[in-house]
């Protein structure tokens, strides 16, 4: 009877880290890997992420190692949910490239949940801001010729909802 | 040979002209041109301010011209409310400057009267005299004052005169919206220049994100409001084509019930209080999630659908301003006929609608800055007499109260809020079926309809709405409301290139009739519609969030 089966995830700098295989698991392309190849004992290299990421990643998933797995689908329970749960909301109190870092790892390490997460929080920064705030926010550069702008604006006019 | 010179020389003459007048802020050179008459060249020079508020004018006034200046009130609530400066004063660039001073207001007032417009004319006369009771004196010396000082200078040119051919100004060439917009496709989103030269510039994370990243971030966006949705269109070209092409999102947008269809009812959903019915049949929806959903003819997109299928708005209030003249009593004192008084009533009507079925339904004469942010259901509940316990057992909707819902309700709006009536709304149903009679409901009596008057579910136009409002006292009536969805028309300006705004659609809401209804002798009696004025929709801070 061992302790739970873990495993060695190398980062892109390089680093071991052990963990969970359940908590692992939590990224569908690590458990279809192991799926495929079957458990070899060896370190599993991510090349995408570096450390710094990689283990605010593992923080996500080992805090989150026994929800539901999520369906992978489009459902609308999933999304009903706008709200971002206390823990997470914490969690993802980090600098803006952090948290784009962390919705990559999250896109390339396929955790839905996470992705998701991430993408709330950087849609919080977007609602109720107008076009140049949002530049400003995320260091954005307009790049429409003011004529273009306008035609533009007229063409979505209708969305605004006023 | 000398006529074809002659009309080589016309040629280059009348080809030379066609440039200057296309590049529209060259000055014209001194030399007479015969063959263009001036009238057509002097608006080129006119404010751009000017030329803009002009053009919402006609946006605006289409079919009721007395109602207030919408932007005004859109200012007047977002000075109210609550927290960020810009999420609904998106629409402060149309303005021209507003007026500050007695005199500039009265001004105004003047220009809007001459225009026809009695009611912002009524407005600014009001603010006007509030600021200096002797406004009108002001008014005479600045304008007419040549009428009795001779030597006085010609009067104060308005700063509006202007002719009306000031439309043919010149406009450079645009590429048609769609292909502008499909030329963006794979730009990447720029990054900002540094701020300060020869250091780097600031970190611009979101430029490395894949597109699908991107467009799973707008469609959280798009869920929780699709006009921020449409702002991260004007961010930079990248977005804007994500805005215009992932239909998907739209789609999901159109069969949610945060803003789209699902949340509009095509028959009652409550009592006239406001109580959920319940039933196990499943209520008709548009577009359901079970099968694939199709774009209705003639529309192409699902974009388009958004736009343009009937929607009833929950974000907002819909307004609706009456002025109208009533004689009013002489005073015994001055008992001249030629001094009796003639007042002028302003009042409004206020709806507020609910993802449940439910609606709000004010008349009041209190202004919508003193009373719009406070329309919900707690504060009707909580300015009703206690008396009326059978009211509060109505759910409460969680999402869509006002955060500050605990802030104190201000006595003015509390004492307009006592007369606002609950009720039940629904869109006339497309697709009517003869098996949905026979789903039972708890909804107590469905009216019988008005002969003659109510048109049949047949007939009604899928742009209609019917409100069903209680009436506190005496409670034994009823009063039903036919509107119907109607949109502002964007006009055109004549022989230009630029297509008009775009402007939101099923925005306003027109009277077709308005009845009580006596529930115990069963008897309808007609209200007049000779006053009222179409509901125009505005946006209010903070409400109809989420579902």
């Amino acid at each position: 009877m061992a302790a739970t089966p873990t495993l060695i995830l190398t980062s892109s700098d390089g680093v071991d880290i052990t963990v969970d295989r359940d908590v692992a698991e939590r990224s569908l392309l690590i458990k279809n890997m192991l799926e495929d190849l079957g458990e070899t004992g060896e370190a599993i290299p991510i090349p995408n992420v570096n450390e710094a990421v990689l283990k605010k990643v593992i923080e996500w998933c080992t805090h989150h190692k026994s929800d539901p797995p999520s369906t992978g689908d489009d459902d609308d329970s999933r999304r009903k949910t706008t709200d971002i749960d206390e823990w997470d909301q914490k969690f993802m109190q980090v600098d803006q490239e952090m948290l784009f870092e962390i919705i990559l790892a999250a896109n390339y390490l396929d955790i839905k949940g996470l992705l998701d997460v991430g993408c709330k929080t950087v849609a919080n920064m977007i609602k109720g801001k107008s076009p140049e705030e949002i530049r400003k926010t995320f260091n954005i550069q307009n790049d429409f010729t003011p004529e273009e702008e306008d035609q533009i604006r007229r063409e979505n006019e209708w969305a605004e909802d006023r | 040979m000398t006529d074809n010179a002659e009309l080589e020389s016309f040629r280059r003459k009348w080809r030379e002209e066609v440039a200057r007048r296309t590049k529209p802020n060259k000055p014209a050179p001194a030399q007479p041109r015969p063959s263009a008459p001036s009238t057509s060249r002097a608006p080129t020079q006119l404010p751009p301010a000017h030329h803009e508020a002009l053009e919402r004018k006609e946006v605006d006034d289409e079919e009721t011209p007395a109602a207030l200046d919408p932007g005004e009130i859109v200012q007047g609530v977002s000075q109210l409310s609550l927290q960020r400066p810009d999420e609904d004063g998106f629409d402060s660039q149309a303005h021209r400057k507003e007026p500050k001073s007695a005199l500039e207001h009265f001004e105004r007032a003047v220009e809007k009267e001459a225009e026809g417009n009695l009611g912002d004319s009524l407005q600014h006369y009001r603010k006007a005299y509030r600021l200096d009771a002797a406004v009108d004196k002001t008014y005479r010396n600045k304008h007419f004052a040549w009428a009795w000082k001779k030597n006085a200078q010609v009067a104060v040119p308005s700063t509006n005169a202007t002719p009306a051919s000031q439309q043919s100004h010149d406009e450079p060439d645009l590429l048609p919206t769609p292909e502008l917009i499909a030329s963006f496709a794979n730009l990447p989103i720029p990054q900002a220049d540094s701020l300060v030269e020869g250091t780097p510039p600031p970190p611009c994370p979101i430029a490395n994100v894949p597109s699908e990243v991107i467009v799973e971030i707008l469609r959280h966006v798009a869920l929780m409001d699709p006009a921020s949705f449409s702002r991260m269109a004007l961010v930079c070209k990248r977005l804007a084509y994500h805005f215009a092409h992932e239909q998907h999102i739209w789609k999901r947008i159109c069969q949610g019930s945060e803003f789209g269809f699902k949340a509009m009812h095509y028959s009652f959903a409550c009592d006239i209080y406001g109580r959920t019915e319940h039933t196990l049949g499943s209520r008709f929806t548009p577009f359901p999630t079970s099968i694939p959903a199709q774009i209705p003819q003639p529309l192409s997109s699902w974009s388009e659908v958004f736009q343009i299928f009937p929607r009833i708005r929950f974000t907002g209030i819909y307004i609706s301003t009456v002025n109208y003249t009533r004689p009013g009593a002489a005073s015994a004192y001055q008992n001249i006929s030629w001094n009796s008084p003639i007042h002028i009533v302003t009042y409004y009507r206020y709806i507020r609608f609910y993802r449940d079925g439910s609606v709000i339904y004010l008349l009041t004469t209190e202004e919508p800055l003193n009373v719009v942010p406070y329309i919900n259901k707690e504060n009707v509940k909580a300015a009703r007499p206690s008396s009326k316990k059978q009211h509060q057992r109505q759910n409460t909707e969680g999402g869509t109260t006002v955060k500050g819902a605990s802030d104190p309700v201000p006595p003015v709006a509390m004492a307009a809020l006592k007369y606002a009536q609950l009720g039940r709304w629904r869109l006339a149903n497309p697709a009517p079926t003869p098996d949905s009679e026979d789903t039972p409901t708890d909804l107590g009596p469905e009216l019988p309809s008005v002969p003659g008057k109510t048109a049949s579910e047949n007939t009604l136009d899928p742009r209609d709405v019917i409100i069903e409002a209680e009436v506190i006292s005496p409670d034994k009536y009823v009063y039903v409301l036919h509107l119907s969805l109607r949109s502002f028309s964007a006009a055109n300006k004549p022989g230009s290139k630029i297509a008009p705004p775009n402007t939101p659609k099923n925005t306003k809401l027109a009277w077709k009739g308005y009845w009580s209804y006596n529930k115990i002798t069963e008897e309808w009696a007609d209200f007049t519609l000779r006053n009222e004025r179409s509901f125009v929709f505005r946006r209010v801070r903070g409400w109809g969030m989420g579902s």
